[in-house]
């Protein structure tokens, strides 16, 4: 059960990382804004392709 | 959604007959006037266009009247930037039109390629930007140019905005919620294996590294995330009263002492799962419930969107002076154009005006004013100009005096749900009671069991299912009725949705859509409707009166007689030459020019040639769509619905009788549906209101449940519990339906953890539970809570093939 010893000061260690990376996210207004970052991957299609018509 | 060919393709308005045309991505594209021509050019030359096919609604029309200018004077400027530390400015402004992510996605690129600008934030959802400039190479009125020019509205707030409290408090419940689910899930590990070590025999040193590290998580769990619980019960108990913080609290901090003092002396077993699903659980609630809250307009935005900006001063010498509204003084002279907004209020000393009173009133037509009149902020000048005296500014106008109302309803509300939280906070009371009962008793039978039972007491009785049995409930109904397009903002509302038995609609604007349809025409003096019409839409292209407006969109794209020296009369009607005749439209007073008026003609629009009638036009409002089925499915629901308006009688008749509503009433000042609706109250009923308006805006606050509009008045909306999303009505009764779903629930969830603690405690006191079950009871107890609460909304629980379940799954 030694092993115990190594793992459980390791998930707390990889909890306290979890953590600091998330407040980090909220400070720098991550989630602020949950619309935009969806459409962000649609603009940089290149430009020849032909706009899309809309429905009748 | 891309708009269909019949409507202008930037805004979706109806086109006129000739429509402007823009060239957008290599087509040609119709639009309704120059100024969206501009806009969607605009945004083709920036390369934006993919916004045409990433926006889910059309666009606003762009503003032709500019107050952007304004806002270079240094007085102004001051009050809405910021100076930041590295010397650039900053500005939030508050973009009316923003409705979309292909909006947010416009703005942010549309604002980001100007010269200067450093960054740009745009949120949907509190239709905000927060932009940072160099304000050497760029303006604040540049700013707002760029974003009137893609067809939005911007105001730059109050720089104060900038330190916005309500995003702190979205940061700070964000991140606790964050700690309390970290800290559950590894507590939870730790506590699986000490149950699992319990039955095969773990060594103490084992267990107590478990345990050790159990309140490691737990410890910021209690004292970080926990902090709203604690807070709140603090103040309540410093205003002397026993919310469901104090209990809650009360729990907490017992359960986490208790578990400290065992972990320290070796003692039977320690419950850090158990206090970190339950601050979990409790916060996950609460934050749900603020987000609808968040999403919701607040008070101080809907009166900066009320009152316009800027003002037009006149200076002593006659000319005139663009300053900001903010500037302006009791004794201050104004002018103010055709179709701008009232700054403040103010007697008239122009000749006569008319104005778009909708703001106190809710009639629905322009009233004429004459010299001498008091106007008030907020109205809309429909035909002028006007020059006004101001008389009172900020806090003192009617507008501000509406707010206050409101405000002070708000407080007066209701609060039905109090009582269900007192039943909880005096169940946790008698919990603890009994807790401190058993210890006295053990003690004096055992002293060595005292401890290990008053623990036991409390981690079964634990208020978790109890606790959880209403905000899960709740939290699920919110979650789904937002799916559905419809927005509760404050919890409650949804068991008072649910026991309503009386329902007060609005008319204009919420049974009704704003614009007027041209209903029946009557010709006489021998000429037929055709060419009647035809006269009248000639006519009535010069006016901007909804009335005139409604007949001349009848005929958009027909050759029309010429009309000469055409002159629009205020509040009376429209007169022009036709072939050498004197034709005039509009009042029956008017156009008839003194002559008897015919019977049922007051209220039709009328066309006369030399004071002799030639026709007449009857108006009619539009039902919004779905209205109908709406009614009929809330009336079959049980409700009895009357419509309160403060339109004329006839008008409101018509709409009762189109709908087959039996009571309505009309020329209802706000304060008089105020009385009703207490009236009514009074007599036991339990109300539901809906309107979309600022004059239903006290109204609202008044009554058990206020649902608004979505494209009604912001001040509307901050004053609702509820609001349609999408601007139909049929959702509200799909919304009931679901409300008594969740309510039933809600109670089934009470019974039950009230059930399970009965049998529960008494074994506990009585120290036949030993602890580890107790966990395991508690963890299930709340467990069947949650799960019983996902239920609500599923389909096949609501009762299939009544109306109503046919319209909620049609919303769904």
């Amino acid at each position: 059960m030694n092993i115990l010893l190594a793992m459980i000061p390791l998930s707390i260690l990889l909890l306290i990382g979890a953590g600091i990376a998330f407040f980090w996210a909220v400070d720098h207004d991550q989630f602020e804004d949950m619309d935009t970052p969806r459409l962000l991957p649609l603009e940089d299609l290149p430009d020849e392709q032909p706009p899309e018509e809309p429905p009748p | 959604m891309n708009t269909p060919a019949t409507a202008c393709w930037h805004c979706g308005a109806a086109l006129p007959a000739d429509p402007p045309v823009a060239q957008v991505a290599g087509s040609p594209r119709p639009v309704c006037c120059h100024g969206c021509r501009a806009a969607a050019q605009w945004i083709e030359g920036l390369g934006l266009a993919d916004y045409y096919r990433l926006r889910d609604t059309p666009a606003e029309r762009p503003v032709e009247h500019s107050t952007a200018q304004v806002w270079a004077r240094p007085e102004l400027a001051r009050h809405a930037v910021r100076i930041l530390a590295d010397g650039r400015s900053e500005v939030c402004l508050l973009v009316e039109g923003l409705r979309c992510s292909a909006c947010v996605w416009l703005i942010e690129r549309g604002l980001g390629t100007l010269p200067g600008v450093a960054s740009v934030q745009v949120n949907a959802t509190a239709q905000r930007a927060r932009v940072v400039f160099d304000a050497g190479r760029a303006t604040l009125p540049q700013l707002l140019l760029a974003l009137e020019r893609l067809g939005y509205r911007p105001l730059p707030l109050d720089a104060r905005a900038l330190d916005d409290a309500r995003r702190h408090e979205s940061r700070a419940a964000l991140k606790g919620l964050l700690v309390a689910g970290f800290g559950m899930m590894q507590a939870m590990m730790y506590a699986t294996a000490l149950y699992l070590g319990a039955f095969d025999g773990m060594d103490g040193a084992t267990r107590d590294l478990f345990r050790w590290v159990g309140l490691l998580v737990a410890t910021p769990v209690v004292f970080y995330a926990a902090r709203p619980f604690f807070a709140g019960a603090r103040r309540s108990l410093a205003a002397r009263r026993l919310g469901m913080d104090v209990p809650v609290a009360i729990a907490i901090a017992l359960i986490y002492a208790a578990s400290m003092v065992e972990t320290l002396r070796g003692g039977a077993e320690v419950y850090f799962d158990s206090v970190s699903m339950f601050v979990f659980f409790l916060l996950l609630g609460r934050h749900l419930e603020m987000r609808a809250r968040h999403r919701a307009a607040n008070l101080s935005d809907a009166l900066a969107r009320l009152a316009p900006a800027c003002a037009d001063r006149v200076r002593a010498d006659g000319t005139l002076e663009r300053v900001g509204a903010v500037e302006l003084v009791p004794g201050d002279r104004v002018h103010v154009a055709e179709g701008g907004i009232l700054p403040a209020d103010g007697r008239l000393e122009s000749e006569r005006c008319s104005v778009d009173e909708t703001l106190l009133t809710g009639e629905s037509l322009p009233v004429t004013r004459q010299r001498g009149d008091t106007l008030v902020a907020g109205t809309l000048l429909v035909q002028g100009p006007a020059r006004l005296l101001i008389e009172r500014v900020g806090a003192d106008t009617a507008l501000a005096g509406i707010v206050a109302l409101v405000t002070r309803a708000q407080t007066e509300r209701p609060r039905l749900a109090q009582a269900g939280e007192r039943a909880a906070a005096g169940f946790v009371a008698r919990v603890l009671a009994l807790a401190a009962l058993t210890a006295i008793g053990w003690s004096l039978i055992d002293p060595s069991r005292a401890f290990t039972a008053t623990l036991a007491v409390l981690v079964v009785s634990c208020p978790c299912a109890f606790a959880l049995a209403v905000p899960a409930a709740l939290t699920r109904a919110l979650g789904v009725l937002a799916q559905r397009g419809v927005l509760v903002t404050r919890a409650d509302a949804i068991e008072q949705l649910a026991t309503a038995t009386h329902a007060v609609f609005d008319k204009t604007g919420t049974l009704t859509s704003p614009e007027l349809r041209l209903e029946r025409i009557e010709a006489h003096d021998g000429l037929d409707r055709e060419a009647a019409l035809r006269l009248a839409v000639a006519l009535a292209r010069g006016s901007s009166h909804p009335a005139a407006r409604a007949i001349a969109l009848t005929l958009p794209d027909v050759a029309l007689p010429a009309v000469d020296g055409l002159q629009v009369l205020a509040g009376a009607g429209v007169e022009g030459r036709v072939a050498g005749r004197r034709l005039r439209l509009g009042r029956a007073d008017f156009a008839l020019d003194g002559t008897r008026i015919p019977a049922g003609l007051e209220e039709a629009t009328v066309l006369a040639g030399d004071g002799r009638l030639l026709a007449s036009f009857q108006l009619s409002e539009r039902l919004r769509p779905g209205t109908r089925d709406a009614l009929d499915a809330l009336t079959a629901d049980g409700l009895a619905v009357e419509i309160a308006s403060g339109d004329a009688p006839g008008r409101v008749a018509a709409i009762a009788a189109t709908l087959g509503i039996a009571h309505w009433s009309a020329r209802q000042r706000p304060a008089d549906k105020l009385s009703r609706l207490t009236a009514l109250r009074e007599a036991g009923a339990r109300v539901i209101a809906v309107g979309d308006g600022i004059n239903d805006a006290p109204v609202l606050a008044g009554a058990d449940v206020a649902v608004a509009l979505a494209s009604g008045a912001q001040l509307a909306q901050a004053s609702s519990d509820i609001v349609l999303v999408g601007n139909r009505l049929d959702a509200l009764a799909g919304a009931r339906q679901l409300a008594r779903q969740a309510l039933a629930i809600l109670r089934q969830n009470q019974r039950w953890s009230l059930l399970y603690n009965l049998t529960a405690v008494p074994f506990g006191a009585l120290g036949f539970v030993p602890p580890w079950l107790a966990a395991i009871g508690m963890s299930l107890s709340s467990l069947v809570v949650v799960l019983n609460a996902l239920r609500i909304g599923r389909q096949e629980h609501s009762p299939a093939g009544s109306p109503v379940a046919a319209v909620a799954g049609a919303g769904a």
